[in-house]
């Protein structure tokens, strides 16, 4: 293959994996309460601005040993993910709980409001320039140097470490929600609250869980892109946020798997797009992609599994 | 305020189009009907008089006293210039109103048809197209670069392209449930202003079009100068003082009076009707999808005369004008006015256009002042524009939680939202036998009592849709049985 293409590939796979941890938020909220969490991109903005913080703070950088580095960036992650999630389950207490009956535009609304609340809430925190963070893992391509191929192709250990954090966060998720109790009673809220409530499930409670695991991993998700991306801005959680949320669309809105299928296969859009047209179309060509799903194929790639509705 | 709007509402005689009839009647007969005028004219028309002269002569006042008093002794007095945006954005909180208020089709995208508006007006009166000399009713020399067309006709051109595309966007994409339809506004939304930021320096080819380096947007610079409107030799630039604000009044005014036919018309009603249940509306005749394509369209419309009002005061347009906070701060306008009143969401307009761009400031200017003069650095560097979205966030959500009618509601809209779903009635056991509450008022909703008290002139006799409040709660999701994927 293409040195180039196969290159633009693990650009694209890369951040679909960021997309994926993102699109997972949107999706969950979505298959549960079927409210587009507006604010969830925004979450993410903060996660990262948190790890971000957190990253100088902790004075993590290129020069110490692997092992503290790999503990401090473990502790950035807990820590971010606590937060993330308590900031997500208290905007779902406050803006979106007493709005549950009402009608379905009220929540959407008030989602829309949040995010400008949070969008403010960074922009008064870190300014309205981009902050970045330098190389804390090292940008040194794997393939040529511990592999020894003889290639142009760069996969650095970055990307791994993207990899490394997304891909065992998303089998984790997977099996809570096909496997655990808790589980059994998200995918019963998500097809049917009431009647979910009546066989003893703690709807309130389920939905507060539900957000709680969608912010963690928007704060995992945030500290990815510190340390993949090396930046964060007040208005990220807007682009990012409509990226990953056509992500979800793009799988299946509802669906777990759909959401990291969507995350990837968008990721891959957006590196083709950057390489060979230009960036400053990627945007219109991603919201593109998100009309035309939504007007030819609404129930995405992989359809609907968490809820059987959208 | 409510006691001068309200009487408007129950349009017992015809509302404005009736009263702006016997306001023309009293002035043309003063003389002699004077004492006759007065007696007779219910108390509304008086004080709907006194508020039309203070909206008249405002511009004037706020031009020759209230400016230079503020000069002299600060007072958040706006400009010229913000009470033109505001009225700016009154015209498009008016059409936006028809799209979200009338018909219930969350658009978050509305800035995409304020961009057409205003980019057409650039290209109709501005010397962008170089290598043409269109120049007709202006006062510039035959010959002269570009099109140069009047502002009469470029505002209604904006429209009819901005209607064009709301259509083209509708066509497609208004069988979609509403956050869908939100998210697929939303995009349009974003891509408008993106092409309109990058088609510059285009090189293309197809056939006999052939374009090589074609500026056909201006790119990031945007087009200028676009000529300013002009009527019998008055000037309406951004340099020509107070005049451009009653050519923004005039515009609003326009406005109000097609949105409120529009309301009252049969579309009207059948807007209401989609709004409060598409399945009922589609069982009773109405054809929802050209009844939702004209709203769309129509209010579309509305963001093409803003645009090209935009575009000809400032003289100037680029895209970075059109950005997705502007489509949010209109939404928010319209909530926080009174979603489906026009009254209402033109205050709403006024209201946060008028807080955000003139009180803030002052209120900051203060702080400042007072954090200098006390030695607080805190005080002192505090900049309240900065929290201008914050604020209005938090307004949005207090709102949805705690009057999502808005402040001056429209009646019909504010029984729909405090009414509770169908499935809350079937779940509370006093209206267990009554399967979806169908006569009883629902639990929350208007009680026998607020019925009671709804005066019987307050519901349009012709609007049956009004009658419906007890039911209104129901959302079409409840009773389809089909897929959501199918609608």
């Amino acid at each position: 293959m293409d040195e180039q293409i196969l290159q633009t590939i693990i650009i694209g796979l890369s951040n679909g994996l960021i997309y994926a941890l993102v699109a997972l938020g949107y999706t969950l909220v979505y298959g549960i309460i079927e409210l587009i969490n507006f604010a969830h991109g925004d979450v993410f903005m903060l996660g990262s601005m948190l790890a971000l913080t957190l990253l100088v703070a902790f004075g993590v950088t290129t020069g110490a040993d692997i092992l503290t580095t790999v503990g401090l960036i473990s502790i950035v992650l807990l820590i971010t993910m606590a937060a993330t999630a308590t900031l997500n389950v208290s905007i779902e207490r406050v803006a979106y709980r007493p709005l549950r009956h009402a009608p379905r535009l009220a929540p959407l609304i008030s989602a829309i409001g949040m995010s400008f609340v949070l969008q403010n809430v960074g922009l008064l925190w870190k300014g309205p320039a981009n902050v970045g963070y330098p190389d804390v893992i090292p940008n040194i391509n794997v393939l040529t140097t511990v592999f020894g191929f003889d290639t142009n192709v760069s996969l650095s250990y970055k990307q791994l470490f993207t990899a490394a954090v997304t891909i065992p966060l998303l089998i984790a998720l997977t099996w809570f929600v096909s496997k655990t109790r808790q589980g059994k009673a998200m995918r019963a809220t998500a097809q049917d609250p009431d009647t979910a409530g009546l066989m003893g499930v703690d709807v309130n409670r389920t939905i507060a869980i539900t957000f709680i695991i969608a912010g963690m991993l928007a704060g995992a998700a945030g500290l990815v892109q510190i340390l993949y991306n090396n930046t964060t801005v007040w208005n990220l959680g807007f682009r990012f946020g409509l990226n990953a949320f056509t992500s979800a669309v793009l799988g299946g809105i509802g669906n777990l798997q759909g959401a990291v299928l969507g995350g990837i296969v968008l990721g891959l859009i957006n590196a083709f797009s950057d390489r060979y047209l230009s960036a400053q179309w990627t945007n219109a060509i991603v919201f593109g992609v998100l009309i035309a799903i939504l007007v030819f194929r609404p129930t995405g790639l992989l359809g609907q599994q968490l809820a059987d509705r959208a | 305020m409510t006691s001068i709007i309200d009487p408007i509402e129950r349009g017992g005689s015809g509302g404005l189009s009736a009263w702006v009839g016997h306001l023309v009647d009293t002035v043309v007969s003063w003389p002699r009907a004077y004492r006759h005028a007065y007696r007779r004219a219910p108390r509304r028309t008086v004080l709907l008089t006194i508020l039309v002269i203070l909206i008249l002569v405002y511009p004037l006042l706020n031009r020759f006293l209230l400016q230079p008093i503020s000069r002299g002794f600060p007072l958040p007095i706006p400009d010229d210039t913000t009470v033109v945006f505001m009225l700016i954005f009154a015209t498009m909180a008016v059409g936006l109103n028809i799209v979200i208020g009338f018909a219930g089709l969350l658009d978050l995208g509305y800035v995409a048809f304020y961009a057409l508006g205003a980019y057409t007006a650039a290209y109709l009166a501005s010397p962008h197209w170089s290598t043409l000399s269109i120049v007709l009713f202006t006062d510039l020399p035959a010959g002269f670069p570009g099109i140069h067309l009047p502002f009469f006709i470029i505002f209604w051109a904006a429209a009819l392209v901005a209607a064009t595309f709301g259509v083209l966007l509708g066509a497609p994409t208004l069988r979609l449930r509403g956050d869908y339809l939100a998210i697929v506004t939303l995009g349009f939304g974003e891509i408008v202003p993106i092409f309109f930021k990058n088609l510059v320096n285009v090189n293309f080819e197809l056939g006999p079009i052939k374009l090589v380096n074609a500026n056909i947007t201006g790119g990031p610079l945007g087009i200028n100068p676009i000529d300013a409107p002009s009527f019998f030799g008055i000037k309406f630039g951004v340099i020509n003082g107070f005049a451009p604000v009653y050519l923004a009044m005039a515009v609003v005014l326009l406005c109000i009076v097609i949105a409120r036919n529009l309301e009252r018309s049969r579309m009207g009603r059948a807007w209401m009707a989609i709004r409060e249940d598409e399945i009922a509306a589609e069982m009773m005749g109405v054809n929802t999808v050209r009844t939702k394509l004209l709203a769309f369209g129509l209010g579309a419309s509305f963001a093409g005369f803003a645009g090209a009002l935009q575009a000809s005061y400032q003289g100037a347009t680029t895209s970075d004008f059109f950005m997705f906070a502007t489509s949010i701060l209109v939404v928010i306008m319209i909530i926080l006015g009174g979603i489906g009143n026009i009254w209402g969401v033109i205050l709403g307009a006024i209201v946060v256009q008028y807080v955000d761009k003139t009180l803030l400031g002052w209120v900051g200017q203060r702080l400042n002042d007072f954090g200098e003069a006390s030695g607080n650095t805190f005080l002192e560097q505090i900049n309240p524009s900065s929290f201008s979205f914050l604020l209005l966030g938090l307004a949005l959500v207090a709102m949805m939680r705690f009057r999502p009618e808005g402040f001056l509601p429209s009646r019909q809209r504010a029984a729909e939202l405090h009414s509770a779903p169908p499935d809350q009635v079937i779940a509370s056991p006093g209206v267990t036998d009554d399967v979806i509450g169908f006569e009883q008022p629902l639990e929350g909703g208007p009680g026998a009592a607020e019925l009671a008290e709804l005066d019987p002139d307050a519901v349009d006799p012709n609007a049956n849709v009004g009658r419906a409040e007890p039911r209104s709660g129901a959302e079409p999701d409840a009773i389809d049985p089909r897929p959501e994927g199918d609608r």
